[in-house]
């Protein structure tokens, strides 16, 4: 048999494994130490492979910020910040029709600035606010529906754990990723708002109504959610501005809400035992699936099948976006059916490199053309007054420049290649933040989203039916989100470009 | 028995969590470092109050040496360590949907042949990492900038990798128990 034949095979082998209830970390392991035996013909590279490898794919600097933010995420609940968040935008929302399910919504956009696990988030709120929604007479199912969608919200907006895996794979750079999720992210919570004020116009009995709260109490409850703000600022914000590398924003981020929530009286030493256990078994669970998969790309490359597979796609002349939306699809069936880490884990290392190889025009030469002529001017270029005029004509045209023109303007790294590398980029980040939001789509999509199970499970009195009837109409804006990135990229793009 | 290894998994979560912790403070003091090192050199102090800047520069305000071997060789550690706690409370996450309908005693087995390869392949890691412990240390190969041996590294993360091998016996030996005696507690350990 030849390696490509073995390589093609390990996928039914390996999806087999997972429907068998096989751990997905666990499934990969194996079939990547039995495809590299069975490639290399005998134990002898697997297992010197081993010597190491276990050792150096925990050792990532890049992946320690993984556990850093989990630990805040539980620093942050220990702070009360969850609790800070669901008051005052329950304070601001409540009294409106649907009000208090908005307010969850928003409270979970919230904590998903300072937590980047949505089944933490989903976990945090849903405890936070459930009680809340049913006492004012919310549905059960509408509440849970509610709660699990906003849960999503953890891993959208940024930091978040899945994007920070995302970025290793596709070596692109975290920060612009996370900057690159910010505005999908708060697309997401006005969707789910937007949901939650049509829901309540098709089922009156749906929602409850709360009594307005005076402004004067609104602004003390406002002041209380300064915690999360200054968090998320620092963490984020300095990220990008290049104060630190993403792993030790995280670790500045995880101190200073741990600091926080010692100072209110939250983190004891039976507390902080309990954030360790949190803490340790997710990340022990995820680092699993994260050797799993190293093993098991390591097999898949050696046997060239993302090569020939992205060959193949490009040979075909499909055309780039039916590509894309193909594999959004298959997201999408997976996604109700795995967790969202584990999909990125397996798919990314045999669909990156077939995204990559078609072609989107992001940018067109001429385009480049003209963002460098502007910083160039802006940096104080001097060019001939009558070559000035011809450039500025050539732009307005959209024609590329001559040689000359960018000479005179001594512009540099303008080579087809340098162009290449800004499409890449751009690709990556898009088709990242897609794949972000169809994988979260499957945390909400019965029968097995996560999510639901999760929130469900916190609600004796509402049967799961009636959870997965009102979050169909959360699935409904996620994929209407999906379609309006798709068709415009610049939503995503806007703060990297 | 069961007390003791559940006991002896949280300790050493306890112990990751420590690490981490750790990790976080020296991350966090290395970048405050590194700003104040950058404020102390910036013209406006050196001009302002140019003795105190130089004293505190000779004390070695700065970013911390080596921060990022540190966290490398401690974070492997923290992971190892909480592995053991992720076995016996069974948090790995799996795919249930085509299972959920097996009969119980179908499903006994088929977790009984999940834990034991589970077993089989977190001895083959910690076997494994112990042979690449003991290469490390043949070669006496150091980290760039602290130099301190790498195995010290590989060998703190041997102990977690250890204990969740233990471990994981441990978990198929109750299940192997589970089959024999017909009797199923479907679930967490804890």
């Amino acid at each position: 048999m030849s390696d490509l034949a073995i390589g093609i095979l390990s996928f039914p082998a390996l999806l087999g494994l997972i429907f068998l209830r096989v751990p997905i970390g666990l499934a990969m392991f194996v079939t990547g130490l039995v495809g590299l035996f069975l490639v290399t013909g005998d134990t002898i590279v697997p297992f010197a492979r081993l010597k190491s490898e276990s050792f150096t794919t925990f050792s990532s600097y890049s992946l320690s910020i993984i556990p850093m933010f989990l630990l805040m995420g539980q620093f942050a609940t220990l702070g009360g910040m969850s609790q800070a968040l669901f008051q005052a935008a329950a304070g601001f929302l409540g009294h409106r029709r649907g009000g208090m399910a908005m307010a969850a919504v928003g409270a979970c956009a919230g904590f998903g600035a300072i937590c980047g696990s949505s089944l933490a988030a989903a976990a945090t709120m849903g405890r936070v606010a459930l009680p809340e929604l049913r006492r004012y007479g919310y549905a059960g199912g509408f509440s849970t529906a509610t709660l699990a969608a906003g849960g999503t919200l953890g891993i959208l907006i940024p930091p978040s754990v899945v994007l920070v895996i995302y970025a290793i794979l596709t070596e692109q750079n975290i920060a612009k990723l996370f900057l690159a999720a910010v505005i999908p992210g708060v697309l997401a919570a006005f969707g789910y708002m937007a949901v939650i004020a049509v829901y309540v116009r098709l089922f009156p009995d749906a929602a409850g109504i709360r009594a307005r709260v005076p402004w004067g109490e609104r602004a003390v409850l406002l002041l209380r959610v300064w915690p999360v703000l200054a968090v998320f600022l620092l963490v984020v914000g300095g990220i990008y501005r290049g104060w630190f590398t993403p792993t030790e924003g995280a670790a500045v981020g995880a101190l200073g809400t741990g600091i926080i929530a010692w100072a209110k009286g939250g983190l004891g030493w039976a507390t902080l035992g309990e954030s360790f256990r949190a803490t340790g078994t997710s990340t022990a669970m995820i680092f699993f699936i994260v050797l799993g998969a190293a093993f098991y790309n390591g097999f898949l490359a050696l046997t060239q099948v993302p090569q020939e597979l992205a060959l193949w796609v490009t040979t075909q002349g499909f055309s780039p976006l039916a590509v894309l939306v193909v594999v959004l699809v298959i997201y999408l069936i997976l996604g109700c059916m795995m967790d969202s880490l584990s999909m990125i884990l397996l798919t990314i290392p045999i669909f990156w490199p077939v995204i990559q190889e078609l072609d989107f025009a992001m940018v067109t030469m001429a385009e480049l053309h003209a963002t460098r002529v502007a910083q160039a001017l802006a940096n104080g270029a001097v060019v001939p007054p009558d070559m000035l005029a011809q450039i500025q004509a050539a732009l307005a045209e959209g024609t590329e420049l001559t040689r000359d023109q960018l000479r005179a303007l001594d512009i540099r790294g303008v080579s087809a290649g340098a162009l290449a590398r800004i499409n890449t980029e751009q690709v990556a980040i898009w088709f990242g933040i897609l794949v972000l939001i169809v994988v979260e789509v499957g945390l909400i999509t019965p029968p097995v989203g996560m999510n639901l199970f999760i929130i469900n499970a916190m609600d004796r009195d509402t049967p799961i039916s009636e959870t997965y009837r009102a979050v169909l109409f959360f699935v409904l804006s996620d994929l209407l989100r999906v379609a309006l990135l798709l068709a415009f990229p610049i939503i995503t793009l806007f703060f990297v470009s | 028995m069961h007390r003791f290894v559940l006991t002896l998994s949280q300790r050493m979560a306890w112990a990751g969590g420590a690490m981490l912790c750790l990790l976080i403070s020296v991350t966090a003091l290395s970048v405050l470092g590194r700003g104040m090192n950058g404020a102390l050199q910036s013209e406006t102090v050196q001009q302002a109050m140019p003795q105190l800047a130089a004293w505190l520069l000779s004390l070695g305000i700065g970013p911390v040496l080596g921060d990022y071997e540190l966290v490398e060789a401690g974070i492997a550690f923290s992971i190892f360590a909480f592995l053991p706690l992720c076995q016996i409370t069974g948090s790995h996450a799996d795919v249930d949907l085509f299972t959920a309908r097996w009969s119980p005693r179908a499903n006994r087995w088929r977790q009984m042949i999940t834990d034991i390869a589970f077993a089989v392949v977190l001895v083959l890691i910690a076997a494994q990492l112990a042979a690449g412990t003991a290469s490390k240390m043949k070669t006496g190969q150091t980290t760039f900038l602290i130099q301190f041996p790498l195995w010290w590294a590989y060998a703190l993360s041997l102990s977690g990798a250890a204990v969740a091998a233990l471990v994981s016996l441990y978990v198929a030996a109750l299940r192997v128990g589970e089959v024999m005696q017909g009797r199923s507690p479907d679930g967490p350990l804890s």
